[in-house]
């Protein structure tokens, strides 16, 4: 085994330093072209487009040219990619995939693919039955279903290429997140940090989908895939840290799953993911930092191996899942160039790295903080409030903020203009209360065992969006939102700025002002990510999901409409959303 | 690769969680598929939860399901226990108020309310996300947990939620 590993690694040197420039011109060719191939437009995960045909000028036209219903009603996070004259969808559970015409004047269906997927898929979904999107490479579309298989659909024909199961439902794993394709690598991973799985990453063949490789995120170095002098964490050292750092053998059921988006660098050749909140939610059972979970983690997409990890949330006390975008920006610091890594985190802070070693250069808080003063840049650690500590023999810790929702939901992918140099992203300005109680682990059910009712944070709204200067830890602007702000940001080089709100608006806003240039009310609340694209009509259109869902759908569970035998009453910090809004998927598509 | 992990410890209960296995032994219900009082036919076979087995709710002809602990406070007490140690509230929420599983103190009912209809909604599973449990807890357990339920103060049914004239 050993020897063919090794093998497999000095293949893989070598194809990345001859593909190296290759990916680096297709991703700039790909930025420039008015598609949108990936589901963070770019390997950076910058969410921003060279289009700029919509301007602080003329963005007050905007209105929508065309709508498409879903015909499903969970939560409707991720993006559509468009590939050159074609759309393509992926709804929540059942996870059809729409590819829709974009020469046509109607948009009509070239086809739709249904996959054969599991209804036991939703009871082992934590959090409503949600997709982040798919990935186009090749000719292929490459995404993941809930119950926990990734499929190949031929993005001319619709026929499933492969279709291969990577994930575990009896062992508490589903799959949301959007897949990233490096070469002929397919990176995937699983949710279930409310389930207690072993969270991990693998890497799977592109042509056949075989998993090629799998890199658990705690456990022993051979299970992270921690070889020899590969690792070198900047704040830590010793073997098998993500077994230590755990009391006991806690790591195996300790979560870290990975749901949110993965970002590449292909100069250095590296991926970088978040992972998770540690499991369960009563810290005492797993005492120690519990790495690394929270954490990002940065590995070679050919085999695998672990290069650095950094830990925004040692020994997590509050569900602060790090899986938010990793967003790859090359920034000026106190007059030095940096290869920097952007990471607004659940916990409240926003953190700037260095994405060549994971160094810690910034931290500072975008929403309230109490959890913790501030993060010492010397350690890389955060200097705690003792008082906010949790676990079961800690009773009912009241006043955490932010609230297990998060600064900003990693649902909510933030989006970076070079023309600004400016971040911009969502926010929730919630609060809680923490009681633990000790979970029992039953595979496939629940780890959780936690109350946490959460409150209004201080200040106007409920939520916001805010611009953000990652260079110096600055906000520039912030718009405050009437409820949690749950919509992904599009950054434009027209120098306008896009999201949505859980009201339902759709917003344009200036990227230097963020001034409100244009609003739509879009038929359900905003919890998707904007997308804009040029099409074959050469006219600059941006696309955005309607389809409250997500946590949402079970915060504020009086937004459904749908089954008469499920009513609740609303939740006592965010008592009128169903006044606003209610579910519902549609597509929407706007134009001067 | 690792191999997937195979999940059998339903009907193993020695392999319980403690705290699992702790309220099943305090409720004399450690006995997965232990028959339980007034069926008129064999206990149902022990069912592994990783086959989520979705029944479609109908029983048997000439099953009679019978809630042995009806009304016995001490019973549903144990209930509430057992809804917490089995994870039951990771779904429905702790007060079986509704999380990603549907509200259970709302007197409505997706596959019926009747004693037995729940009864079997907990032991086979439904449908749409519902594991059956009756592997892992036994009929005796499924009637605890049925007994506790059946005990969730019930709000008055409201058809209308209204923002205005309040």
């Amino acid at each position: 085994m050993l020897r063919t590993a090794l093998v497999m690694a000095m293949v893989w040197l070598g194809a990345a330093a001859a593909g190296g420039a290759h990916a680096a011109a297709a991703a700039g060719r790909e930025a420039s072209d008015g598609q949108w191939t990936m589901p963070s437009k770019d390997y950076a995960a910058t969410r921003y487009s060279e289009l700029k045909d919509i301007t602080p000028q003329n963005a007050h036209s905007l209105h929508p040219v065309w709508t498409f219903s879903t015909g499903v009603l969970g939560g409707h996070e991720g993006q559509p990619l468009v590939v050159g004259g074609t759309m393509y969808v992926v709804t929540p559970w059942p996870n059809v995939l729409y590819a829709f015409d974009l020469t046509r004047e109607d948009y009509p269906l070239r086809w739709k693919y249904r996959p054969d997927i599991s209804a036991n898929a939703i009871g082992v979904a934590c959090c409503d039955t949600v997709n982040r999107g798919a990935f186009y490479v090749d000719g292929r579309i490459v995404y993941n279903l809930l119950d926990g298989h990734t499929v190949a659909v031929d993005a001319r024909t619709g026929r499933e290429l492969w279709r291969v199961r990577i994930a575990d439902l009896g062992s508490g794993e589903t799959v949301t997140m959007a897949p990233i394709v490096v070469r002929d690598r397919v990176i995937v991973g699983a949710s279930g940090g409310e389930f207690g799985i072993y969270g991990w990453l693998k890497g799977l063949d592109l042509n056949t989908g075989q998993v090629v490789w799998t890199a658990h995120n705690m456990g022993p170095d051979a299970d992270m895939l921690i070889r020899p002098g590969t690792f070198k964490a900047p704040y830590d050292s010793g073997a098998d840290l993500g077994a230590h750092s755990w009391a006991g053998d806690s790591w195996r059921t300790g979560g870290a799953p990975v749901w949110g988006s993965i970002s590449y660098d292909p100069e250095l050749d590296l991926l970088y993911y978040g992972t998770g909140n540690a499991a369960p939610y009563d810290p005492e059972q797993r005492l120690g930092d519990n790495k690394w979970s929270a954490s990002v983690l940065a590995r070679r997409p050919g085999d695998g191996t672990l290069v650095w990890a950094y830990q925004f949330t040692p020994h997590d006390n509050w569900d602060y899942d790090a899986t938010g975008a990793m967003i790859l920006a090359d920034l000026t610091i106190a007059g030095h160039p940096v290869k920097a890594l952007v990471h607004f985190d659940k916990n409240g802070f926003a953190y700037t790295l260095d994405r060549t070693n994971g160094r810690l250069l910034v931290a500072a808080a975008f929403a309230p903080v109490t959890w913790a003063r501030a993060v010492d840049l010397q350690s890389g650690r955060p200097l705690l409030d003792a008082a906010k500590a949790t676990g079961s023999s800690r009773g009912n810790v009241k006043g955490i903020c932010p609230s297990a929702e998060g600064g900003v939901s990693p649902s909510s992918p933030p989006a970076y203009s070079p023309r600004t140099h400016l971040f911009y992203s969502s926010t929730n300005n919630l609060c809680m209360d923490y009681e633990a109680w000790r979970a029992s682990h039953l595979a496939g059910t629940p780890f959780m065992g936690v109350n946490t009712p959460y409150s209004a944070g201080p200040g106007t709204g409920l939520g916001s969006f805010i611009a953000w200067d990652a260079a110096s830890g600055r906000k520039v602007w912030e718009n405050p939102e009437r409820y949690p702000n749950w919509s992904g940001a599009l950054a434009t080089a027209g120098d306008v700025v896009f999201y949505g709100t859980l009201d339902g608006w759709f917003k344009s806003v200036d990227a230097r002002s963020g001034k409100v240039l244009s609003k739509f009310k879009v038929g359900s609340g905003v919890v998707g990510n904007p997308i804009t694209y040029r099409a074959p009509d050469g006219r600059q259109y941006v696309a955005v999901y309607a389809g409250i869902g997500g946590d949402w759908a079970l915060l504020a569970g009086d937004t459904r409409s749908d089954d008469p035998t499920d009513v609740r009453a609303p939740a006592d910090y965010i008592k009128d959303i169903a006044r606003h809004t209610s579910q519902g998927g549609i597509i929407w598509i706007f134009g001067l | 690769m690792r191999p997937m992990r195979h999940h059998d410890i339903f009907g193993h209960s020695a392999r319980l969680a403690p705290a699992a296995l702790a309220a099943l032994v305090l409720l004399g219900c450690a006995r997965p598929g232990s028959p339980q009082a007034g069926a008129a036919a064999p206990p149902p076979p022990g069912v592994s939860y990783v086959d989520h087995l979705a029944a479609g709710g109908i029983l048997p002809p000439g099953l009679v399901l019978r809630n042995p602990h009806a009304g016995d406070a001490g019973v549903a007490k144990g209930g509430a226990l057992l809804f917490k140690s089995m994870n039951c509230d990771g779904c429905h929420g702790g007060d079986a108020s509704g999380w990603v599983g549907p509200n259970l103190g709302d007197g409505r009912w997706r596959y019926g309310g009747a004693d037995a209809e729940v009864f079997s909604s907990i032991y086979y599973g439904r449908p749409k996300g519902m594991p059956a449990f009756g592997g892992a807890l036994g009929a005796d357990g499924v009637w605890t947990l049925v007994t506790y339920l059946r005990t969730l103060p019930l709000p008055p049914d409201l058809p209308t939620e209204s923002w205005e004239d309040k």
